[in-house]
């Protein structure tokens, strides 16, 4: 009796993708497991950025969390404030007045355009395409002062108040931001013509972390990962928030799934809030107060519950504020794209190369500060599992 | 490629567009949130500053005898801002009931110590 099979087991390698920045520069470790070049699976480790947040706004009061919201994270600042700020407004029954709503609109647009901006950069930088990165982000530097003009600060806005805005705009201030949109508008166009064109960055992008349609509604993925996959949605359609209701927009969907999609998809909206942006500076309602006297805002909190979504840049950001009729709320739940978007994708990484699992995550946009806050959920059910050889053998994965 | 190679050329030979900061100032706006500081002339020691302060950065003090303070400040305190805490939201300025907070465009706060806003204040009130 001799024998007459040999199985040959492949090599399966472990490698940790972080928690040192596996593509942009935050804390998220892929526990990537490799057979060759290939991956066969990997696993989403978060945690190593929570702060704690949620907990933090109960022990505030309603006006600190607005500051204290603003600070999950720091590319969509705006965003998370005007969802907490929406919220307390509807507590109290304020309503802000068209003009202090199309300032929001183009405050949010503003950081619509430079988070996309961002990651079209770090995503060339991820592929080995610095002199592409520094030029993406030597243009969004433009639109950083843009919002250094219309909020006060560069990165942080802390420019949404219950009742309005914190500071308006005047005409100097309108003409500058019109120039950069229009200086800006061109450059964008210019590098859609280069994702278009260069064999290399097509080499490296298309049919690369393809997303199905089905998957993408399976495992309740937003935000541009989606849109990029033919599923239309948008919270600015809608809900029709803010000053949303007024102004023409189109929602960009393309049908080609890949991380190229995704990067285009971006782009494409960039173009649509330059759009949007223009048409909010020049059709600005001129005869209404944008500012609350923040002196003398309700200091009593009728008590309620609210539930608010804005399409942050990364997909529909939720906020839950409920309150008791303290001076604190009771209860500040947040539910960020990014949630979605990284801890569920996981299995959109098999197949592909090891070098190809940094550029799908660099596409679904991932922001771990967003993201860590809800990671008690993550780990109250954390159940590791571990793959044994014999079943990576079998193709059993 | 060519049309990168034609990009690369032309920002070869234009301007450089980084800011060598220390020795070159960054150009920000008028209305940066920046440096901020009560002028004691016209703070009445109300605390609400302090008390609606995200950062908890502002601890109310005594404004030491020697200083001649508004009238109105009947308890010669006045809010004492550390600018290592600070987060530059400007509450503090847009809740003062008597707009006492004088603001600029300062932002070059880096220091190996932590930093206050004792001494400006300070000088905006005279001794005697």
């Amino acid at each position: 009796m001799g024998i007459s099979k040999v199985i040959e087991i492949p090599v399966v390698l472990e490698i940790p993708i972080g928690p040192q920045h596996p593509a942009l520069h935050e804390p998220l470790m892929l526990k990537v497991y490799a057979a060759g070049e290939e991956v066969v699976k990997v696993e989403i480790n978060t945690g190593y950025n929570h702060r704690g947040i949620e907990k933090l706004c109960e022990k505030n009061s309603f006006y600190k969390d607005i500051f204290i919201t603003a600070r999950v994270c720091g590319i969509c600042n705006l965003v998370h404030a005007d969802c907490f700020v929406r919220a307390v407004e509807h507590i109290l029954g304020i309503e802000p007045s068209m003009r202090a709503k199309y300032l929001r609109v183009l405050g949010m647009e503003l950081e619509r355009i430079h988070s996309h901006m961002l990651v079209n950069a770090v995503l060339m930088e991820l592929i080995g395409y610095d002199t592409l990165f520094m030029l993406i982000m030597r243009d969004r530097e433009a639109i950083m002062k843009a919002k250094e003009i219309l909020t006060g600060g560069r990165v942080l806005a802390d420019y949404v108040m219950v009742g309005g805005v914190r500071r308006d705009v005047n005409n100097e201030k309108i003409d500058k931001l019109k120039k950069i949109l229009d200086r800006i508008e061109p450059r964008i166009k210019y590098y859609m013509r280069i994702y278009e064109e260069d064999p290399t960055i097509r080499k490296r992008l298309v049919d690369v972390g393809v997303l199905e349609p089905r998957e993408i509604t399976l495992y309740s993925l937003v935000g541009p990962v989606a849109r990029a996959s033919g599923i239309d949605i948008d919270v600015r359609r809608s809900d029709k928030y803010d000053a949303y209701n007024d102004i023409p927009f189109n929602v960009i969907v393309r049908r080609e799934k890949d991380v190229w999609a995704r990067m285009m998809l971006r782009w494409e909206e960039v173009l649509e809030s330059i759009n949007i942006s223009k048409y909010i500076l020049e059709h600005l309602p001129s005869n209404e107060k944008a500012v609350p006297d923040e002196r003398r805002l309700p200091r009593r909190f009728p008590p309620g519950e609210v539930f608010t979504r804005v399409e942050a840049p990364r997909g529909e950001l939720t906020y839950y504020v409920m309150s008791d009729g303290k001076q604190n709320p009771y209860r500040v739940k947040i539910r960020t794209p990014s949630f979605n978007n990284i801890i569920n994708t996981g299995f959109s990484y098999v197949g592909h190369s090891i070098a190809d699992v940094p550029v799908i995550l660099a596409s679904y946009d991932p922001c771990i500060s967003c993201m860590e806050r809800a990671i008690v959920i993550d780990l109250s059910n954390n159940t590791k599992k571990y793959v044994p050889l014999n079943r990576i053998v079998k193709g059993d994965i | 490629m060519v049309r990168l190679l034609k990009e690369v050329l032309k920002n070869i030979l234009s301007k450089p567009a980084t800011i060598q900061y220390p020795y070159e100032e960054t150009i920000v706006e008028p209305d940066y949130r920046g440096r901020h500081y009560a002028d004691l002339m016209k703070c009445i020691g109300c605390s609400l500053c302090a008390i609606e302060c995200p950062a908890d950065a502002i601890k109310m003090e005594k404004v030491p005898d020697e200083y001649k303070v508004n009238p109105a400040n009947k308890r010669r305190i006045y809010p004492v801002i550390n600018y290592m805490k600070c987060v530059f939201c400007y509450r503090c300025i847009t809740v003062c009931p008597t707009n006492a907070y004088i603001s600029s465009n300062e932002y070059r706060l880096a220091s190996k110590t932590v930093i206050f806003s004792r001494e400006l204040s300070l000088s905006t009130v005279k001794t005697g």
